[in-house]
């Protein structure tokens, strides 16, 4: 039997229609959760939302790798109050849109007690609103344009008060630059990173002949480049989002024969690995470098490579305070002897955590103080430390905050 | 100015080698292959897999190409020909392949993005200036891929029996022609041509499941604007390309990348058969 | 009926939030406001069959309407009415730009899908560049926004939905729903009876464009982020997607299957993400190859064959006489005036240096063998753009470049060679599309009685139609399908008809009676008739002037007599050695 359909004849039996059908109903209905996941009571759950997709996927690996060591020492030291900690990882595409849907799940399906992630600027600013809502803890372990205040936001990485002048002042003062250009991904974080930049270099008798920016996907830096050629400048520096756009600027920049100077604001020491020779000469400016010499950091790394075999990826800038930042929860919450958000965010500026980049305490307006390190790539990968800046203030990121 | 001149050259050469695969699909069968992405997307893991198992980089070309017109042939028979009356319906059907495609290659890869590196690497000097040799091999690559398939359609016979079914399929199907036969090689083609086409842009951008859709609606407007000419594809890919690459370099760089599907829908709008002729 | 759905819907709502976890909740109202732009979506493509990929565009207008107000103007009733409104002007303006580039004359069909296609990547480059303003690809996110509970925007938004799908059932139930169908299946029939389908398109598209903006408008007031991905490609195709599994044309279908694959979609983003998406891609290519009705299309044929729903069979219709006789009798213009009409194509010449005059009252038959060009002229006289040189006057209006509906709206009624009707309607819903532009039809109601003129009333119930008003016209014969279009013309009040072979396929008593009607209208009715035919029997007895034409040209007009006895005729159909033989030679 046939029937007419928009005007066309099936010839499929409307047997095969039906069962089609019912198939199809039955897979819906069997994926549908009859009740939602409820937390297991004797469990601490930490969420991570975080680019395993998108700009940030290429460094994302790196990040879970920390957050899941960092659990595993605490659990195998009895855990936090008493209760295992769980870690529970969702893409947040590296995006805002993706960000609204993993901080969903995260804060109101699966009812985790914190968020302690890396993420873009585009990605924390979507996860805010929902963090606001659920009324969560929320320790922020990247490096990124700073001014972002919230009673539950939490920062322990660095903030262009501290990253910026070490770069630009090497570049002016040992390599006689005088003469800038600016590329970076527009958005939050490429814009504040690359305007503070500008104001520096500015206040501090420099020139910037350039500044152009790409959305944070965008992989064809082409015209960007035949700018930079254009203007002939005496150093490069980039602030582009972290992982895919670092890569694909660089194998451009150097397919195209370019060599200038270069400071990379943004890029880590395992995607600097990763690119391999045609990162080497990059400047870059970080709190932390994996050849820091202390036992700390001689056992973070050692413990990486037990735990993940072949599969270690680089720690790096963007991974290490995610360690980091689970081990400041915990000594909140112990010190407020309670999970409750309140109490844990009260405490949260008052503790402090030696580990492999030293002692961290997001005691100034609910960001950190830290030593950073400027360092230049080298051919085989490594960095090389020329200089070192202790305790660095990250000035007045939120007044209204104490 | 050599500079710009080589931009233009260069990413008129890619646009055309990615949308070439579309457009004699789009001649002989008549429907938009909205699977163009996926294929391409196919041929990047193609060369990503070959990397990763330390091969000469040069065989990812050939492993795509392969892997794509098997695909294509088998996409062919089973979603492609059962839609043949309903052009629109194909598009959408076509669609929803490329979503399998991109969702078996993410639950196959993971959906990060990843990275090749090219079988050519540095820059030569050229008028002047330094310039990406691996964008002049593929500009080399573009010409030679012109002329093979100009070769094909008019010095062969599958090419004269398929020009035939591109101006009238009833009619030569009267005269004999197994057009059914044509259709199928020709999407497989078709097919393989975007898997190669995804290999080749691979070592200068990256690989993630999501690479093809941008570059299947710049191919999608530079076809329509064609017809189904070869040599139109190739004016309006110098023309389009270069304007995107002029708009990028003195106007805006967002801005630019709308230039190619902005002006094709303009120049659809006023002139329906495009840069096509008649 | 439909108010009792609509209660029970609102009731469900209302319990919702004691029912459901907070999650569920919080999803769900996204879900409900992916319904609403179902719907519209639906209404705007299974219903007037325009594919648009870019709703996804319009809601990236709203969103960003809402955003941008909140951000650069803060938080106050006004600026939260600016906001609005001015997304959906802004929608509105949008989509009647994209209407005006996509149905013009001659534009194909493909088109529409393309530009709106493009539509999206220009709205999300455009918030790209934006800079500041816009947020780029941060977007803007954590701006003070309404001060309500989850639980009341759930209320808010389930009842937007209810309200929507209500709305959309009492259109698309309604004549005006029956237009979009009908200009969904066979617009160029449409623009025959004087019915602008390119209007109405633009019409009903600024209209979805509308209620998906506002829909932009309360996702983010709710979610309180808007990115440039809201207005992506990938968002404008899963709608289709949601669409086409859901039932294109049935309405509810695709409000079901919006708001349960998002739904489905928000759980299962943690666990089996890409499971899910290869599922939904692979059930969304079976739908499409196998059961393109899509699943609420199959499930409503399943309920329809189950259950005989009074919901669906339309009111009986009775047809009544048009009361007043509006036909006017003055005038001082012909009815046709043709000057040196040429048609040519390329190198070839259809028609070459047609002139004639026919005047109201006369019945004039176009005769001549296959190929003379006779329909042709016929669309030269009725579509502006068809002829490549000289003049058409229709009552004195000459018709310069007018599409075919404007040339309708000149009193032009034209049948088709081959039966030109809507397949998918009925016979009664057929003859009110026919009656449209004389009595223009209701967005709320099916009107229950059409009104006929004479003529058309004659010929329906004199072939049976009458005894058929709710057959769908796919199901009629070909003789009854020739009888119901020319009803369809008869039911427009034309004052020029050119009928292209009426009789083909109908019987002898059926032809007597349509040639007494043809007659009746010229001789009382002060029509001016064209007819196309080759049964000389019937030219003989009906006309009042038969035209000839042979390769293109016109080498006889004149009255019956003088044609029926020429050699030149007897020539032209009989062949050269026949004639000579016949004449003894």
């Amino acid at each position: 039997m046939t029937s007419t359909a928009f005007g066309v004849t099936l010839r499929s039996p409307a047997r095969l229609r039906m069962a089609l059908l019912a198939c199809c109903i039955v897979a819906c209905a069997a994926t549908v959760p009859v009740a939602p996941a409820r937390a297991a009571e004797a469990t601490v759950k930490i969420g991570m939302p975080i680019g395993l997709s998108g700009a940030n996927s290429v460094v994302a690996p790196s990040v879970v790798q920390a957050g899941k060591l960092a659990v595993a020492e605490i659990n195998a030291h009895g855990g936090i109050l008493g209760h295992q900690v769980e870690l529970s990882v969702a893409d947040d595409g590296s995006g805002a849109d993706g960000a609204v849907k993993a901080f969903n799940t995260l804060i109101f399906q699966q009812k985790v007690n914190a968020i302690i992630t890396m993420e873009t600027s585009a990605a924390r600013n979507a996860g805010l609103p929902v963090v606001a809502r659920g009324k969560v803890p929320f320790i922020y372990t990247s490096f990124y344009e700073g001014h972002s205040c919230a009673p539950d936001l939490f920062v322990n990485a660095w903030v262009p008060d501290q990253q910026v002048a070490p770069v630009v002042d090497y570049f002016m003062k040992q390599k006689n630059a005088k003469t800038f250009f600016l590329i970076g991904s527009d958005y939050a974080f490429g814009r504040g990173m690359l305007g503070f930049t500008r104001d520096y270099i500015k206040s501090h008798g420099g020139t910037v002949v350039g500044e152009e920016y790409l959305p944070m996907d965008a992989t064809d830096w082409t015209p960007v480049l035949s700018k930079l050629r254009a203007a002939h400048a005496d150093a490069l520096i980039t602030s582009t989002a972290g992982g895919a756009p670092n890569v694909t600027l660089t194998k451009q920049l150097r397919g195209a024969g370019i060599n200038l100077l270069y400071g990379n604001l943004a890029v880590d020491e395992g995607t600097a690995k990763a690119m391999g020779a045609e990162a080497t000469g990059i400047y870059i400016s970080q709190s932390y470098l994996t050849s820091l010499d202390n036992p700390k950091n001689k056992a973070f790394i050692a413990d990486l490579k037990s735990m993940f075999g072949n599969d270690t990826k680089t720690p790096n800038d963007l991974s290490e305070p995610e360690y980091d930042g689970i081990y400041l929860y915990k000594a909140a919450v112990e010190k407020a002897g309670s999970l409750d958000t309140a109490k844990v965010v009260a405490t949260l500026p008052t503790v402090s955590f030696n580990g492999p980049r030293g002692t961290i305490e997001m005691s100034k307006e609910h960001h950190a103080r830290l030593t950073m390190y400027l360092g230049q790539v080298q051919p085989d990968g490594g960095v090389k430390l020329i200089a070192t800046f202790k305790d660095v203030d990250p000035g007045n990121q939120c007044p209204k905050l104490k | 100015m050599p500079d710009q001149l080589l931009d233009v050259l260069t990413t008129a050469a890619i646009l055309y080698i990615v949308a070439v695969g579309l457009l004699i699909v789009l001649g002989v069968l008549k429907i938009i292959n909205f699977a163009h992405g996926g294929f391409l997307t196919l041929g990047g893991y193609a060369s990503l897999i070959v990397s990763q198992l330390h091969w000469n980089p040069w065989l990812a070309e050939p492993v795509a190409l392969v892997a794509g017109t098997v695909l294509g042939a088998a996409v062919e028979r089973i979603i492609v020909r059962p839609l043949y009356s309903r052009p629109l319906d194909a598009i959408l059907a076509t669609w929803g392949l490329s979503i399998v495609v991109v969702q078996v290659i993410t639950i196959a890869f993971g959906r990060g993005v990843q990275f090749v590196r090219s079988p050519i690497e540095g820059a030569i000097p050229l008028l002047g200036t330094s310039y990406s040799l691996y964008r002049l091999v593929l500009l080399g690559a573009a010409v030679v891929l012109a002329l093979a398939i100009g070769a094909v359609m008019h010095g062969t016979r599958l090419g004269l029996v398929a020009r035939a079914v591109i101006m009238n399929e009833g009619l030569a199907r009267g005269l004999g022609i197994n057009s059914e036969l044509v259709r199928f090689v020709t999407f497989s083609v078709g097919s393989g041509l975007a898997s190669l086409a995804g290999a080749l842009i691979t070592p200068l951008l990256s690989v993630d499941p999501l690479m093809g859709v941008p570059w299947l609606l710049n191919a999608f407007m530079l076809v329509l604007v064609s017809g189904t000419s070869l040599i139109s594809l190739a004016v309006a890919a110098f023309v389009l390309g270069g304007a995107q690459v002029l708009i990028s370099s003195y106007g805006n760089p967002v801005l630019g990348g709308l230039t190619i599907v902005v002006l094709a829908a303009l120049i659809l709008r006023v002139r329906p058969l495009g840069f096509a002729r008649g | 009926m439909v108010a009792i759905l609509g209660v029970m819907a609102l009731a469900a709502v209302a319990a919702g939030p004691y029912l459901l976890d907070t999650y569920s909740v919080n999803i769900l109202v996204r879900s409900f406001l992916y319904g609403c732009i179902a719907i519209a979506l639906d209404i705007l493509w299974g219903f007037a069959g325009v594919l648009s990929f870019g709703q996804s565009a319009f809601f990236a207008i709203g969103a960003y309407g809402c955003g941008l107000a909140f951000v650069h103007l803060g938080l106050s009733w006004e600026t939260a009415i600016a906001g609005l409104l001015g997304g959906a002007v802004l929608a509105a303006i949008v989509a009647a730009f994209v209407g005006w580039l996509a149905f013009g004359h001659g534009v194909s069909e493909l088109y529409v899908s393309v530009v709106t296609l493009v539509l999206t990547v220009v709205v999300v480059q455009i918030l790209y560049s934006g800079g500041d303003f816009t947020g780029s690809s941060s977007g803007l996110s954590g701006f003070d926004t309404f001060d309500i509970e989850i639980e009341t925007w759930f209320w808010i938004t389930g009842a937007a939905l209810v309200l929507s799908a209500a709305l959309g059932w009492i259109l698309v139930r309604s004549d005006v729903g029956r237009l979009l169908v009908a200009i969904r299946d066979n617009e160029q029939r449409c623009s025959y009876f004087g019915i602008s389908g390119s209007g109405i398109k633009i019409l009903v598209l600024v209209f979805s464009a509308v209620v998906t903006s506002l829909a932009g408008y309360g996702y983010a007031a709710y979610t309180d982020v808007v990115a440039p991905d809201l207005g992506g490609f990938q968002f404008g195709t899963e709608l289709v997607i949601w669409v086409a599994l859901g039932g294109r044309g049935t309405l509810i279908g695709p409000a079901v299957a919006a708001v349960v694959i998002d739904f489905i979609s928000a759980y299962l983003s943690g666990s089996l993400p890409f499971i899910w998406q290869l599922f939904i891609g692979l059930l969304f290519i079976l739908v499409i190859v196998l059961m393109p009705q899509g699943l609420g299309g199959a499930i409503a044929s399943l309920c329809r064959r189950l259950w005989p729903w009074p919901m669906d069979s339309p009111g009986v219709a009775r047809l009544a006489a048009v009361r007043a006789d509006r036909i006017a009798r003055e005038h001082a213009a012909p009815a046709i005036e043709l000057r040196g009409v040429a048609r040519r194509y390329g190198s070839l010449r259809v028609l070459e240096d047609i002139s004639f005059v026919a005047r109201q009252g006369e019945l004039v038959s176009l005769v001549g063998p296959n190929g003379a060009g006779k329909t042709t002229l016929i669309r030269c006289i009725s579509d502006g753009h068809e002829r490549s040189a000289g003049q058409v006057a229709i009552q004195g209006h000459d018709i310069g470049r007018l599409p075919p509906e404007r040339c309708a709206r000149l009193g032009i009624g034209r049948k088709f060679q081959t039966p030109n009707v809507f397949d998918s309607l009925s016979v009664a819903e057929s003859l009110r599309i026919a009656r449209a532009r004389l009595e223009p039809p209701s967005p709320w109601r099916r009107a229950d009685e059409i009104h006929l003129p004479e003529a058309a009333l004659r010929v329906v119930r004199a072939t049976g139609l009458d005894r058929s008003l709710t057959t769908t016209v796919r199901h009629l014969s070909h003789g009854t399908k020739q009888a119901l279009e020319l009803a369809m013309v008869l039911a427009m009040e034309p004052r020029l008809l050119l009928l292209d072979e009426p009789t083909a396929g109908l019987t002898k008593p059926e032809r007597t009676l349509i040639g007494a009607i043809l007659v009746d209208l010229v001789a009382n009715h002060d029509l001016c008739i064209l007819i196309i035919e080759h049964d000389f029997e019937f030219v003989r007895e009906i006309s009042s002037r038969i035209i000839v034409l042979h390769q293109g040209r016109l080498v006889l007009d004149g009255n019956v007599e003088d044609v029926v006895s020429s050699e030149l005729v007897r020539t032209i159909y009989v062949g050269e050695q026949h004639a000579l033989r016949e004449t003894g030679a």
